[in-house]
């Protein structure tokens, strides 16, 4: 009885500490791909679908999401855009409606393809700007790497 | 023999902690005294030091409204430290402080709200309290977060974390510790705390959101630069005064509100009231104001 207990506990802790550092290599291998995308390239809605800049979007936001580093611009999230031009294609809508700070659409609209535009950069940016920051966070302390 | 040898044990481990306990806030202090030392050498002779640190403020406009300032502990006033028209605004403003309604209401609910007596004792001690590394949760805990705590444990539902009673209740504490003289003396216990302290710093330095700007971008490169009409605050003394009355928002509200909205500025999701990313934001914030008096409710723009 003992030793199952043991066994028992001892797999559930590999399994977590496996889970863990997966998810800990999935997180690093994202953020590794992240910096070697060409935002202005990748994101472009001239040379790429709206289609294929939302799978863009889809792939590295919820990293962004995870680290807590999800961009937000006029009220809407990345997740929001993400939705919101989904939905606006399911529709076969040529607009995004803008939604206010509650989530209620608001009488704002912008192209899908700008909309897009913004998811894609938004969650790749977001994961640049992640990366770059491990780095450049201490060129601003004075008194570390801040010389005036 | 066992007992004696127990003692001089407990008294080696005692003494041994009491040596370290100290050095877990070396950086901390490292931080604090530069960036003292960078914010008196840049608000202490603007017009002279103009090529240095406000490269693209005319002279004129530098002697015109800045006053210099030469006392670290004057940043806990903010612009009004420095900025010579907002200041005279500001001192206009708080001959009638419109918080006033609020501290007594705040007074009200202490005294009313079961529980909240028993887990303050003393109001005043409680602004300076928090916040306060919990080495049993092993987390930082603020202010807000321990009222909340209270409240629920003792029966009610959580109260609003930016506003309302929370930021009422905080202002009464406030009003008391300043009045009592308190001083901000956050502490850094242990390596975990060290850790958090660091994690806040992290986040407070590290470049985010549409914007790509950092807090410091503003609040420590940028303190005293104009954005409009509106003058950036030092880094120093950014929570002395919290919960604040906002002109903006046309009521009191907490530093977890002041601190959302920033970020959001910033064009990114702010992080929850009560997660790490906040709360270590917070300590990191509150131990630059060590050594400051409460000053706190105050009125800011």
């Amino acid at each position: 009885m003992k030793k199952t207990k043991f066994l028992t506990i001892a797999a559930c802790m590999a399994l977590a500490f496996g889970a863990s550092a997966v998810a800990g290599d999935k997180t690093d291998a994202i953020l590794k791909e992240a910096m070697k995308v060409d935002v202005a390239k990748t994101c472009d809605p001239q040379k790429n679908s709206v289609t294929k800049l939302l799978a863009v979007a889809k792939k590295y936001n919820p990293t962004a999401v995870k680290l807590g580093v999800e961009f937000k611009r006029l009220g809407m999230t990345t997740t929001q855009y993400i939705q919101e031009t989904q939905k606006a294609l399911k529709a076969k809508s040529k607009t995004v409606t803008l939604l206010d700070k509650n989530g209620k659409p608001t009488d704002k609209k912008v192209s899908v393809d700008y909309a897009a535009e913004r998811a894609c950069k938004f969650a790749v940016r977001a994961l640049q700007e992640y990366v770059d920051a491990q780095t450049t966070y201490k060129l601003a302390i004075p008194g570390e790497g801040y010389k005036y | 023999m066992v007992t004696r040898a127990l003692k001089l044990a407990a008294i080696s481990a005692i003494a041994t902690m009491s040596l370290f306990a100290g050095q877990y806030n070396q950086q901390a202090e490292k931080d604090r005294q530069a960036l003292i030392k960078y914010f008196v050498a840049k608000f202490s002779d603007p017009v002279k030091n103009a090529a240095r640190f406000f490269p693209y403020t005319p002279t004129e406009e530098l002697k015109k409204n800045y006053r210099p300032v030469k006392d670290w502990h004057e940043f806990a006033k903010g612009v009004y430290s420095f900025a010579k028209g907002p200041r005279q605004q500001y001192l206009e403003l708080i001959e009638m402080p419109p918080y006033e309604d609020d501290v007594d209401d705040g007074e009200e609910l202490y005294n009313s709200t079961k529980g909240l007596k028993e887990c303050f004792p003393k109001p005043a001690e409680a602004a300076v309290e928090y916040p306060k590394y919990d080495t049993k949760k092993h987390e930082v805990v603020t202010l807000t977060m321990a009222i909340n705590d209270c409240v629920v444990k003792h029966g009610g539902k959580p109260w609003n974390p930016y506003k309302g009673k929370i930021a009422k209740v905080e202002a009464y504490f406030a009003a008391q510790a300043r009045d009592a003289g308190k001083v901000i003396n956050v502490k850094i216990p242990n390596a975990e705390a060290e850790k958090a302290y660091e994690h806040g710093k992290k986040y407070y330095f590290s470049q985010r959101g549409y914007i790509d700007i950092s807090c410091a971008n503003c609040h420590v490169q940028g303190a005293g630069k104009r954005v409009r009409r509106d003058y950036l605050s030092p880094l120093v003394g950014q929570v002395t005064h919290f919960p604040v009355y906002r002109l903006s928002w046309e009521e009191l509200g907490t530093l977890e509100r002041r601190l959302k909205g920033c970020i959001k500025n910033q064009g990114q999701q702010p992080p929850k009231p009560f997660s790490e990313d906040m709360r270590d934001l917070i300590y990191f914030l509150s131990y630059m104001s060590n050594g400051m008096k409460v000053d706190g409710p105050d009125v800011r723009k």
